[in-house]
């Protein structure tokens, strides 16, 4: 499964693959956040 | 032992006055603790032993004020401990529902799940928790011990007016999803769970932000977590005597009246000064710190009488949860009594 990756200045979304530079394909910028799970979450409300 | 008890007390106005009140001077409280012995006054005259035709006659409970919220009333003969377990009893041991497990399937807002989770704990949910078990650890959930509420807020900018819709999730935006027959558990519109409040903001939202939340809500009490209390506080305080000698006239008093921040005191057409509102002293001791009226003023509370005040959250009334109250702690003493009888047989 590949591995979706948010670009931190522009938004779009690129697969980074092992070994590849941590970047932006678009806008090259260097910031890239990992996706939310789209798995439900459990939380103890305390 | 000869019984020569009266309600009047003991005849020496000195010794009554240790027996039935706390006193506060600059120094600290006085008598604060009571006497249980009972023979402590059997020289004077007077049987300080329990009675219970006594304690009948004496006792009295009267309300003072009661809103939707809050009940305020006083309980007059009882001892403190007594008075104290009640409270203890109404904080932290009548069951409530409150949302205990939180699935979070979207979260874009800056909130952190956890955050958001322990929020969404503490809406006080209005739904009578009598009707409901407690849920049995590592079962399944059930209709009898759970309830389920829905949270899906999206916020956007409406394309027309360029409003932005659902800035702000409220509590009202949780919606109460009904499992199996729960329906007909809640067969009026009033009664049926929902929070106690519409307009408790539980998070701020962006355009394009959403939150698609499903809450679990379990009954519990309020020593395990303090969102299953139903009480925004329950506490007491004893009634103020405040009484001031006939000496105190003309400029004293005027000085008296000025001392006090809460304006207890007033003078009669006589010149003399009365406390007129000692139920709003609040044991500041601003009148008594002058050395000049130490001795002439005196601030004490009656060591039996107790004026409660029970503000609830919601979910139970105030005098529905001390009379809750006091089911629970009959209980507790029917247990211990067993557990004396097993050990006296």
């Amino acid at each position: 499964m590949p591995c979706l990756y948010i670009c931190g200045e522009c938004g779009a979304e690129h697969e980074i693959k092992p070994k590849e530079p941590v970047k932006c394909k678009d806008c090259t910028h260097r910031i890239m956040y990992k996706k939310r799970t789209d798995k439900m979450i459990q939380f103890e409300a305390r | 032992m000869v019984n020569k008890s009266t309600t009047n007390g003991v005849s020496d106005p000195n010794l009554e006055n240790k027996r039935t009140k706390v006193t506060l001077t600059n120094s600290g409280v006085e008598n604060a603790r009571g006497t249980y012995y009972s023979g402590a006054y059997t020289s004077v005259g007077y049987d300080n032993s329990f009675n219970l035709n006594r304690f009948k006659e004496n006792f009295k409970i009267n309300i003072l004020s009661e809103s939707a919220n809050e009940l305020v009333f006083e309980m007059i003969g009882i001892d403190a401990p007594i008075a104290n377990a009640l409270r203890r009893i109404m904080i932290s041991e009548i069951p409530t529902m409150a949302i205990e497990k939180v699935y979070i399937i979207n979260n874009t807002s800056i909130l952190q799940d956890e955050v958001l989770a322990h929020r969404l704990g503490m809406i006080p949910i209005k739904v009578d928790p009598r009707k409901f078990n407690f849920k049995l650890p590592n079962k399944e959930y059930t209709a009898e011990d759970t309830l389920i509420f829905q949270l899906k807020v999206k916020c956007e900018k409406d394309s027309v007016t360029g409003k932005i819709i659902n800035e702000t999730a409220l509590s009202k935006h949780l919606i109460w999803v009904p499992t199996q027959d729960q329906e007909e558990m809640f067969p009026n519109e009033e009664d049926r769970p929902r929070p106690m409040e519409d307009d408790i903001p539980i998070m701020k939202l962006r355009p394009g932000q959403v939150i698609d939340i499903q809450c679990y809500c379990e009954k519990n009490i309020g020593r395990e977590h303090i969102k299953w209390s139903p009480v925004c506080t329950a506490s007491y305080r004893l009634q103020p005597v405040i009484s001031v000698d006939k000496s105190i006239k003309g400029d004293k008093a005027n000085q008296l009246l000025e001392k006090c921040p809460k304006k207890v005191f007033d003078i009669e057409d006589s010149g003399q000064v009365v406390a007129a509102r000692p139920l709003d002293c609040t044991m500041c001791r601003e009148c008594i710190r002058d050395p000049e009226f130490e001795q002439n003023v005196k601030i004490e509370r009656v060591r039996d009488h107790f004026i409660f005040s029970i503000e609830s959250t919601g979910a139970l009334k105030s005098r529905e949860i001390f009379q809750e109250a006091i089911k629970i702690f009959i209980e507790k003493c029917n247990i211990v009594e067993e557990s004396i009888n097993k050990l006296v047989n």
